[in-house]
């Protein structure tokens, strides 16, 4: 299994579940609003979103039904459930303990 | 809250899995559209970017990365691969067993028979000791008895037990009962059903209500109150039509009135009994009250069964601590009575388990053993396959599976190999209980609780699995550990690797063959002490000679009458033709009798200070002795001249006369049970009799003497009839039905057995074990020949070409002969050695199954060792055999 060089894989986790806490979105969508949220410097590797989606499905935090975009087409879009609320709670709270640590390894070196 | 967004999760996650499953196709669809939308919008996001169409289809294409990888890195994320792999291994599994169904059928067959084995004994054991007694709060209930240094279990005295059950505070409620059978008269042959004598609260100790009417109140154990009687639903349906009025009607029981005060529902098991005729189960039918007849100052008759239901949260030994507290009480009140007892509380589970648990335990580790025994075979047949596939695995580990995967997939094939045998082996359960249930020795507890149901198909699932993956795992680890560039560039020849191979499958030999040793050593001690067992001298003949009890009714036969229709009745069998001997007593050998009498005066003699001379007693006329064939010692034996007017007479045995006359002649010595015995008081020994112990089992005969019927102070109205045959008896039992007819036609005759059934069952325990266990040690015996001949076949194959080289330079066949037994016999030792180092070990469990042979006897050991060795040879001569054909030239050329 190949995994993102440039994302550990519990950051795309996050990632999606942010950018899916607003509205629900497809693939596609997420790709983009993360590219253009981090102002382009967290690339996500395409290839590796899909699996990601899909594992959080599976999990049971996101949510998936087909439906029309704007333009006409359909699309499957994913939503955060309920326990998909509270495991992103749950990892922006580690995200913060991590990067403080990080910060302060940092910054004490 | 928060449990219900998680039982929601797992169900999502649930339906999620089983959606990716089921409905594969939709789901692989809906994968590929996704992807392709997204393909979609970054090809106008590009062509927007001004690239132009075929350029900005590759560009997203580039951008996406690999379609297949993704689509595959989606599914495993689905987790939908794993199943879809196990599927494929067990698909590929079949395939590969179906290839060679000579290895199918030998994994299989020998894996079903010890699986369906321990399936069997396993349903046993959850009959008899797993399944709760069939009482509410069955472990609140305790069995009672006094205990002293002669008896260590010893009925209760029915004013002690009153007194008792007068002043504890322990028990919620304290019952006596004490058997009781009673003959039904009325529509059709009169008949004699098994019934207790039940003092008031019995039923409530066991927790069982009557389905109709109501148990029996103190007032009922008042004499002249007792003539009530509670039915069993089997008599109440079967000779009363389930008379729904029948509480308060009377029926004939003895030919005396009783109201039936109620009706038990279906299911009312015996809590088991020690003393006088001993039930289990289901098989009481009448309860009637026990009544307190007599002087309560006299306590010394001990003859009350006892059994009690402890206030919850009382423990048995504080319940015994406070009995002991109140039989101190009492022998201040009764100073003789209660000297030298103590009380013995044995919860009631013990009780009834307690004695089958040994047999069980050592059954199910027979079983145990032979399982795995089975692994061990198993796994040796495998790494025997997988050499054979040697070059498969570094093919299919070159193509890329990885190692995980490998060996997934081997256990895959013996996790169905293991299946297979489950099922297999839950038929040959299901079978082999039915079997097992028929050979139960008499009288095993809980017998009817025997089934094989839902546990023990869980039970037979649960050890497949675990056999499999014992027995899976060992050749699993060992294809996937090959060396891949070795394998492959080896080829077919292929002895690398194979060392460890070799020693993996020689120590799996060896253990195999000390496991059988250790069964086989058991077996051959069981086998001994059953040998021991049927060459001990009964102390009676068995042959030819038929039995049957008869009771007389208290309210037609006074005491004086009773010995008077005994005479009569034996006078009128003696002239039946074909009979040689009757005689009639109170007792049969080794049916359970444990009637004893202490206390009596034996002419110029004291006994020591704390002790009271003491003996079993009974009651015989004249030919009593002559129709069961138990000899004479010395002196004669009773007559019709030992009559009421005769001085009286008594028959003592051999243990009796050695005890209280050693070194004298005992016949003419006299003994009386008065404190101040008249001249004709005093009873005088006229014979001496042979030893009948009261198991054939037994370490020694009781003490015990016989009073002539006649003479009796005892009530001799129920005796048992023997009538010794010409030839087979059971011609003769029409006539004993008849002349017991001609003199009272409301008369039952009961318990009709011979001689040699009684004696047969009394063996049956030890007959039960021994033919378990020789079964299988041959069974595991068997799995270790066919182990060793896989091993020495396999070893053979690898060294043709050394054998044919060895022949080239002038072996003879002999010699290679010599040298393949020698490996066998060589791994057989070992084998054997470890085994009775296992056995000297485990042997002590055996124990008290074992009658008259050490656990550690050299016979057996040295024996049976040898018999396990020369097996294992014979196993290998097959293959020797063929390694004495190898083709020195073939070899000569391939080198």
């Amino acid at each position: 299994m190949s995994k993102p060089s440039d994302l550990i894989q519990g950051t795309l986790d996050l990632l999606i579940l942010t950018t899916l806490a607003l509205e629900p979105k497809h693939g596609w969508a997420v790709a983009k609003r993360i590219e253009q949220v981090s102002e382009e410097v967290l690339q996500v590797t395409q290839g590796a979103l899909y699996p990601a989606l899909h594992r959080l499905e599976q999990q049971g935090w996101l949510r998936a039904s087909w439906r029309t975009t704007e333009t006409g087409r359909e699309a499957k879009f994913y939503e955060l459930t309920k326990a998909g609320r509270v495991q992103l709670e749950k990892e922006l709270a580690q995200w913060a303990r991590l990067s403080k640590a990080v910060g302060l390894v940092i910054r004490m070196a | 809250m928060k449990l219900r967004w998680k039982l929601r999760r797992w169900w999502n996650i649930a339906r999620m899995r089983l959606r990716s499953l089921a409905r594969r196709g939709r789901v692989e669809r809906e994968l590929d559209k996704e992807l392709q939308f997204h393909l979609e919008q970054q090809k106008e996001e590009n062509l927007a970017l001004g690239m132009p169409p075929a350029e900005a289809r590759r560009a997203a294409l580039r951008r996406l990365g690999g379609m297949a990888q993704i689509q595959e890195e989606c599914r495993d994320m689905r987790r939908t691969n794993y199943i879809e792999n196990l599927w494929h291994d067990l698909h590929y599994a079949m395939r590969m067993l179906a290839k060679s169904p000579g290895f199918t059928v030998v994994i299989v067959l020998t894996l079903a028979l010890s699986i369906g084995a321990n399936s069997a004994i396993f349903s046993v054991i959850d009959g008899v000791m797993l399944r709760p007694l069939p009482y509410p709060e069955a472990d609140r209930i305790v069995r009672v008895f006094f205990h002293s240094a002669t008896y260590p279990k010893f009925p209760l005295n029915p004013f002690d037990f009153r007194d008792f059950r007068a002043r504890n505070r322990s028990f919620d409620s304290l019952a006596g009962f004490t058997r009781g059978d009673m003959q039904l008269s009325g529509a059709g042959r009169p008949e004699r059903f098994a019934g207790f004598q039940v003092t008031a609260g019995y039923f409530h100790v066991l927790g069982l209500h009557p389905a109709r009417g109501h148990e029996f109140n103190t007032n009922d154990e008042l004499p002249g109150n007792g003539r009530l009687v509670i039915l069993s639903d089997r008599l109440w349906r079967s000779r009363f039509a389930a008379d729904p009025d029948i509480i308060g009607r009377k029926i004939m029981l003895d030919s005396q009135p009783f109201t039936v005060a109620g009706v038990m529902p279906p299911g009312t098991d015996h809590p088991g009994n020690e003393y006088h005729g001993v039930a289990h189960g289901e098989t009481v039918d009448l309860w009637w009250p026990f009544t307190f007849r007599g002087d309560p100052a006299q306590r010394g008759s001990h003859y009350l069964e006892v059994i009690g239901r402890l206030k919850s949260g009382i423990t048995p030994a504080q319940a015994q601590a406070e009995m002991n507290g109140l039989i101190a009480q009492l022998a201040r009140e009764h100073p003789d009575a209660l000297e030298g007892w103590q009380a013995l509380l044995v919860p009631l589970y013990q009780e009834i388990v307690g004695p089958t648990r040994r047999l069980l335990l050592v059954l199910l580790g027979a079983v145990a053993l032979v399982l795995l025994i089975a692994c061990a075979n198993a796994a040796n047949l495998l790494l025997a396959r997988a050499t054979a596939r040697q070059r498969e695995m570094p093919v299919r580990a070159a193509l890329g599976a990885g190692r995980s995967r490998l060996v997934r997939q081997m256990l895959a094939e013996s996790l169905l190999i293991a299946l297979l045998g489950g099922s297999l082996a839950a038929g040959i359960a299901t079978a082999g209980v039915r079997t097992l249930v028929s050979l139960l020795p008499a009288g095993f507890p809980r017998a009817d609780t025997i089934h094989v149901n839902a546990a023990v198909f869980a039970f037979t699932l649960l050890i497949a699995l675990a056999t499999g993956m014992l027995f899976g795992l060992a050749p699993a680890l060992q294809a996937a550990r090959t060396d891949l560039q070795q394998s492959l560039r080896d080829g077919g020849r292929g002895s690398t690797g194979s060392g460890r191979h070799t020693r993996l499958r020689s120590v799996l030999v060896v253990g195999e063959v000390s496991l059988a040793c250790v069964l086989l050593i058991g077996a051959g001690l069981m086998l001994r002490s059953f040998v021991n067992l049927l060459r001990t001298d009964p102390g009676f003949r068995p042959e030819h000679v038929l039995t049957a009890g008869i009771a007389l009714p208290d309210e037609h036969y006074k005491p004086a009458q009773a010995p008077l229709f005994y005479r009569r009745l034996v006078a009128n069998l003696s002239s039946v033709a074909g009979v040689r001997a009757v005689g009639v007593g109170t007792d049969l050998p080794w049916t359970g009798y444990d009637d004893n009498i202490g206390g009596f005066t034996i002419e110029g003699k004291k006994p020591a200070a704390h002790e009271e001379f003491h003996a079993r007693y009974h009651v015989a006329g004249p030919d009593y002795f002559r129709a069961l064939g138990i000899p004479l010692e010395r002196g004669r034996f009773f007559t019709d001249g030992d009559s009421t007017d005769a001085p009286l007479a008594l028959i003592i045995n051999q243990s009796m006369a050695r005890r209280y006359w050693p070194n004298e002649d005992a016949v003419g010595k006299r003994i009386t049970f008065e404190d101040k015995p008249k001249e004709k008081d005093w009873m005088t020994v006229v014979g001496i009799v042979g030893d009948v112990k009261d198991k054939p089992d037994s370490k020694a005969a009781e003490m015990a003497f016989w009073w002539p019927v006649l003479q009796s102070p005892v009530y001799v109205n129920a005796m048992s009839i023997v009538l010794r045959g010409s030839s087979d008896p059971a011609w003769l039992v029409n006539a004993l039905r008849e002349a017991v007819r001609q003199l009272d036609p409301t008369l039952a005759v009961a318990d009709v057995r011979l001689m040699d059934q009684i004696a047969d069952a009394s063996v049956s325990t030890p007959r039960f074990a021994l033919f378990l266990v020789v079964l299988f040690g041959g069974l595991a015996l068997t799995l270790a020949a066919i182990g060793m001949y896989g091993v020495i076949s396999y070893s053979v194959n690898q060294r043709t070409h050394e054998f044919g080289l060895r022949m080239a330079l002038g072996a003879k066949p002999f010699d290679v002969l010599r040298l393949v037994l020698r490996e066998g016999i060589q791994l057989a030792v070992a084998g054997a050695a470890l085994g009775v180092v296992g056995a000297l070990a485990l042997g002590r469990v055996l124990g008290s199954l074992l009658y008259e042979v050490g656990s550690t006897d050299p016979v057996t050991f040295a024996s049976v060792s040898l018999i396990a060795i020369a097996i294992a040879a014979l196993a290998c001569y097959l293959p020797a055999r063929r390694a004495t054909n190898a083709d020195p030239m073939a070899s000569l050329r391939s080198e």
